[in-house]
């Protein structure tokens, strides 16, 4: 009996210590992510714009062009070829793209004019693409000249035609799906196994938490250096810390926030952090409607004075500074550091309590009771803030918003709302300060859905009819609108419809095993095809040591 | 015996469907707007997540509503995943292996070495390895399973890098390793998050098996089988324990569920993809279908926990069949 526990124990102690043997050959990198992508092919999907399903199709499917790192969404110089070796301006709406005619897809077939017609046909039906179709309003028609021109035709001119042709849309192949009925596409089984033209192909998927693609070994643009890429998935912030940490990731994005991390990755002597601008921005949304009848202004923030003394009463840069340290900036105006616009804009205004105090005197507010609170015929200035519990960077940040206010005798009620519920509260307009976030496209031109009277995600209501006319006149401006633009963001800047806190700096916990790692803000793995890496029997895991 | 079981079958048949109906209207009357999510990533306007809102029938009445959920339900079809856009049955059955593998392990080494050491520790009580596996296990039940996990990944992981931190699969592995290097990956990534919720649950059996144990053995009969000389091993096992074994069916019957949505801590610590941490991001997104998917199966399991208990007393013990 003894010896078979001694059996029994010895079993349950050495078979975990085995470890299974990996092929030496290939290479392989391994990218842990917060989310597993369900439906990777960005046209078909339904409903939710997940950043995990656009992440995986940037390595499947290719773009007529790609942005440049940096580059203006406006006119064509901010492009380079991509599935698109050229392009012509034929007049004010029209352009005509020529494709790579050594494109094909991972089946064999050649990439035709045919394949991005049928494509732009799905994504500006909004019964298959709600989003994409209103992102594509202004285009009138697409169609195929030959088998490798497609000519696309707008409504009007104006400065982004380029960007509405090539950005959003990613061609698919339309001798797979033309048959399918559109009812159909969102279930077809294209969904589960994609077939794109990109530097990867699709190999495989466990539905939970990881995705495998091989490389492409016919991509016209070059064979990817790296064998194969798996995209593993882990909700838990910690879980996916200790797979890089463990060496069983070799990339890992947002690494940061709580700061400590960075300390942790750095120390392991073989991981290294990399920062790229962000897509994302916080702001500080004032509700200028009464949250419980919206029909009214809000009693306290609708006073402009106000809004702009909550705004200086802050120290912007040292609230960012606490929390993202070097890895986040503070915006002027609702712009992020990947908007190109941002180079347009002057430094946001620093902290002025005296000011901000002068502000809010004229507006009536002083504290009568000496109690610290400045009230207002008798009632206090007291605003609540509705912040999303998942966050911690807004979360870590509204609790010193609330000691710096209350430093200007405003008090501030932290309300933190689980996801659902801050969204529902935020899209009903019940809020007075709402921390929200953001995560914009590259182009200016989406600034309109949160900063115009009609914007379609404008839940605070701010309205200025000078804004709407600015911007609109930059979105169809036909020659560089620089100048219209930076009047529009001071403008919103002056309203002060929220205080734009931070854009942060993505970071990335990158293996010293990668070379040549180029991450795109708007398309991070995009140019995974270009990194180099050593073989899997190198990798520093405890299953490959 | 037969009619017994009919009556209990049916019994626990209206009990699912007394928890379903209840799930179905508080889940809706929880504040959180199911659709709200879908514009985290980037903004979508609420002309879109009212025309998202009709297709998922949220703009319907109640009634209706509950109408469309009790007949798909009836036809196996529990709707399509609002989170996930793919049907909730195919979402459950991709994470159900590896929530009954880590469930099942648990459930074994809990009901093997918890009830052989609560055994132990009562045929020697007041002795060293009494007060040792004491304090074992009231320390093994005081620590918080999450904490529990963070401290093992970190010491198995990432400092010692013995054991892998997360996931169920070594990812590079591929899938025609041959049966016997993936069956050794998956235990090695199966130690971790089982030893964490292991040690938990079988502390909590040890103390209910000992207790019941040292009750046991005081009893009458168990004094008349010694003093007939019948060896003490036959004693203890296989009279004493019968006996005190009901608090621990008790215990399996309430394990049962818990085991399998229960561990949502561990799985999400050591990114286990199981139900757990699927009913977790549904109740956090209130995507209802999924969220009634997983319920509904929890709901079924603490059922089939009761049953099950109800049926192991029954074999145990004839009075509780005539009762």
């Amino acid at each position: 009996m003894r010896r078979t526990h001694l059996l029994a124990c010895l079993i349950v102690v050495l078979v975990p210590a085995c470890t299974p043997e990996r092929p030496a050959g290939p290479s392989s990198v391994v990218l842990a992510v917060g989310e597993q992508s369900q439906v990777p092919v960005p046209v078909l999907k339904a409903t939710r714009n997940r950043v995990a399903d656009n992440d995986v199709a940037d390595l499947l499917f290719l773009r007529l062009a790609d942005l440049k790192p940096g580059g203006a969404t406006s006119g064509e110089s901010g492009f380079e070829p991509s599935l698109a070796s050229g392009w012509t301006r034929r007049d004010s709406v029209t352009l005509a793209f020529d494709l790579d005619r050594r494109a094909r897809w991972h089946d064999g077939q050649p990439v035709t004019a045919r394949d991005v017609v049928f494509t732009f046909a799905l994504a500006r039906d909004s019964a298959v693409s709600p989003t994409l179709a209103g992102l594509l309003a202004r285009i009138d028609s697409v169609y195929a000249e030959g088998d490798s021109r497609v000519v696309v035709h707008y409504r009007q001119p104006y400065a982004e035609q380029f960007y509405d042709a090539v950005f959003q849309v990613q061609p698919l192949p339309a001798h797979l799906l033309a048959a399918v009925g559109r009812d159909s596409l969102a279930r077809a089984s294209f969904v589960q196994h994609p077939v794109g033209d990109g530097p990867y192909r699709w190999v495989r998927s466990d539905g939970t938490s990881m995705i495998e693609l091989a490389a492409n070994d016919d991509f016209f643009l070059g064979r990817p250096h790296i064998d194969r890429v798996i995209i593993r998935a882990a909700g838990d912030a910690d879980a996916r810390l200790n797979m890089l940490l463990s060496g069983e990731a070799d990339v890992l994005t947002s690494v940061v926030p709580p700061l400590a991390n960075g300390d942790r990755v750095t120390s392991t002597g073989r991981l290294r952090l990399v920062g790229v601008p962000s897509t994302s921005i916080g702001y500080l949304l004032f509700n200028t409607r009464n949250p419980a009848d919206t029909a009214r202004p809000h009693p306290i923030l609708s006073d402009v004075r106000v809004r702009r003394a909550i705004g200086l009463a802050l120290d912007r840069p040292s609230i960012v500074r606490a929390v993202l340290g070097p890895y986040g900036v503070v915006p002027y105006g609702p712009v992020s550091s990947l908007l190109w616009v941002s180079r347009l804009t002057p430094a946001p205004a620093p902290r002025d309590l005296d000011q901000a105090r002068r502000l809010l005197a004229a507006a009536g507010w002083s504290d009568a009771d000496g109690d610290g609170i400045l009230d207002r015929h008798g009632k206090p200035l007291r605003l609540s803030i509705n912040v999303p519990a998942p966050s911690a960077a807004r979360k870590a940040m509204a609790a010193l918003v609330q000691e710096q206010l209350r430093q200007a005798g405003i008090q501030a009620d932290l309300l933190l709302l689980e996801g659902p519920v801050h969204g529902e509260r935020r899209n009903a307009g019940r809020f007075d300060i709402d921390f929200s976030g953001a995560t914009q496209d590259p182009t200016p031109a989406g600034l309109t859905q949160s900063w115009s009277c009609r914007g379609g995600s404008n839940v605070a209501r701010y309205c200025d009819p000078a804004v709407d006319s600015t911007l609109t006149r930059a979105i169809t401006s036909v020659v560089p609108a620089d100048s219209l633009w930076r009047t529009g963001i001071e403008r919103i800047e002056a309203d002060a419809p929220a205080v734009f806190m931070y854009s942060p700096v993505t970071v990335y916990g990158v293996s010293t095993r990668l070379h040549d790692v180029d991450i795109r803000p708007d398309a991070p793995w995009s140019r995974v095809w270009r990194w180099t890496a050593a073989a899997d029997a190198a990798r520093p895991d405890s299953a490959g040591r | 015996m037969g009619r017994w079981l009919a009556a209990r079958v049916a019994h626990a048949i209206v009990t699912l469907a007394v928890a379903a109906t209840l799930l179905f209207f508080l889940m809706r009357i929880v504040p959180g707007d199911p659709l709200s999510r879908l514009s985290d990533d980037r903004p979508i306007s609420p002309r879109e997540i009212a025309r998202l809102r009709e297709r998922y029938g949220l703009d319907q009445p109640l009634g209706r509503q509950y109408a469309a959920f009790l007949s798909g339900t009836a036809r196996g079809d529990l709707g399509v995943s609002i989170e996930f856009g793919r049907p909730v049955t195919r979402l459950i059955a991709e994470r159900l292996p590896a929530t009954l593998l880590l469930g099942g392990t648990v459930l074994l080494l809990n009901f093997t070495l918890g009830l052989w050491l609560g055994v132990r520790q009562a045929v020697r009580r007041g002795g060293a390895t009494d007060r040792w596996l004491e304090i074992a296990s009231l320390a093994g039940y005081s620590v918080p399973s999450f904490w529990l996990g963070l401290l093992l990944a970190w010491l198995a992981a990432t400092r010692w890098r013995i054991l892998p931190s997360g996931g169920m699969h070594d990812v590079l592995l591929g899938p025609d390793a041959g049966m016997v290097p993936v069956t050794i990956d998956v235990l090695r990534h199966l130690v971790l998050p089982a030893l964490t919720l292991s040690l938990v649950s079988i502390a909590a059996t040890m103390r209910y098996q000992r207790t019941a144990m040292l009750e046991a053995l005081a009893l009458p009969f168990v004094q008349t089988a010694r003093a007939k000389g019948i060896a003490e091993r036959r004693v203890v096992w296989h009279h004493a324990w019968r006996n005190a074994l009901f608090p621990v069916i008790t215990l399996f019957g309430l394990w049962l569920p818990i085991l399998v949505t229960g561990s949502v801590f561990v799985e999400q610590v050591f990114a286990w993809p199981g139900l757990g941490s699927l009913a977790a991001g549904a109740v956090g997104g209130r995507d209802y279908p999924l969220l009634m998917g997983t319920a509904l199966l929890a709901s079924a399991l603490v059922v089939a926990g009761g049953l099950i208990a109800d049926l192991l007393y029954a074999l145990l013990d004839p009075r509780v069949r005539h009762a």
